[in-house]
């Protein structure tokens, strides 16, 4: 979605990340490598032909790669665009704090002068 | 959908007036968030805060003021798709609150919303749930953010 304007954060990023199911299927593949629609199925409580569909989500984010392997399409997590992700996820959970610093420095600045005219 | 929440306390030291104004007047917000910020700090106002040049590949956010309790709370809708009439589901709600302490005043903040609709919601929910250990060893930095968060499904 391109309203966070939070920077750089990439909406293909953003969107295919956003979403429960593709986290876990991350999650399956960051702990056993490689998976197919196939084998990805059978850990998720979710059809072989939704897993392709979002591994293909993920494939278009530059988040895994797939290599066709007999009669499925192997994938395996980017690291590179994972770690990516995980940076600029990190970066915006942060944001928050550092508005807030923002504002608790602007109003300490504001009473301080008010207090030097009285 | 999965619903979250971040929430923060903070200690400042000025009066509920001088942080309810920085909080609230968009003067102020731009100062401490977007490059520029465009509404009137009243329930119901429709605006927007930019991110950029506006002219120049900018980008606009829409806000949509929530409640103004001056000097204690101000609340307002973003990141709903601008030709939507905020409201829960299609955007983040971010409410300040604020009490007096002492000289100063005590800010309570929270964002809430549908996790879709950011990644300050979506980082949470995995901090919650070891069923993977993926997340745990790329996210070891969160760790000191998580316990003021919190987050249901």
């Amino acid at each position: 979605m391109s309203a966070l304007a939070t920077g750089d954060i990439e909406d293909d990023l953003w969107s295919a990340i956003g979403d429960p199911t593709r986290r876990r299927m991350l999650d399956l593949l960051l702990a056993t490598g490689l998976g197919t629609a196939t084998s990805l199925s059978e850990q998720l409580p979710v059809t072989r032909q939704a897993v392709a569909k979002h591994l293909g989500v993920l494939d278009r984010a530059g988040l895994v790669h797939g290599v066709t392997a007999g009669r499925e399409r192997r994938y395996r997590i980017d690291d590179a665009q994972f770690a990516r992700a995980v940076a600029q996820l990190h970066a915006v959970s942060n944001a928050w704090d550092a508005r807030l610093r923002r504002i608790k420095r602007i109003s300490e600045e504001i009473q301080r002068q008010g207090a030097q005219h009285d | 959908m999965e619903f979250g929440t971040i929430e923060r306390e903070m200690y400042i030291d000025a009066t509920p007036d001088i942080v309810f104004e920085v909080v609230s007047r968009p003067e102020h917000v731009k100062k401490w968030w977007p490059d520029d910020a465009r509404y009137e700090a009243v329930p119901g106002a429709v605006g927007e805060i930019v991110f950029g040049d506006a002219e120049g590949g900018g980008q606009a956010v829409a806000l949509s003021v929530v409640d103004v309790q001056p000097p204690w709370r101000f609340a307002f809708r973003w990141t709903q798709p601008a030709d939507e009439t905020a409201a829960e589901g299609n955007s983040l709600l971010v409410t300040f609150e604020l009490t007096a302490a002492g000289d100063g005043t005590l800010l309570r903040f929270n964002e809430t919303g549908f996790r879709e609709m950011g990644w300050e919601a979506a980082v949470l929910e995995e901090q919650y749930n070891d069923h993977l250990n993926g997340w745990d060893y790329f996210l070891p930095r969160l760790a000191p953010c998580v316990a003021a968060l919190d987050v249901r499904s």
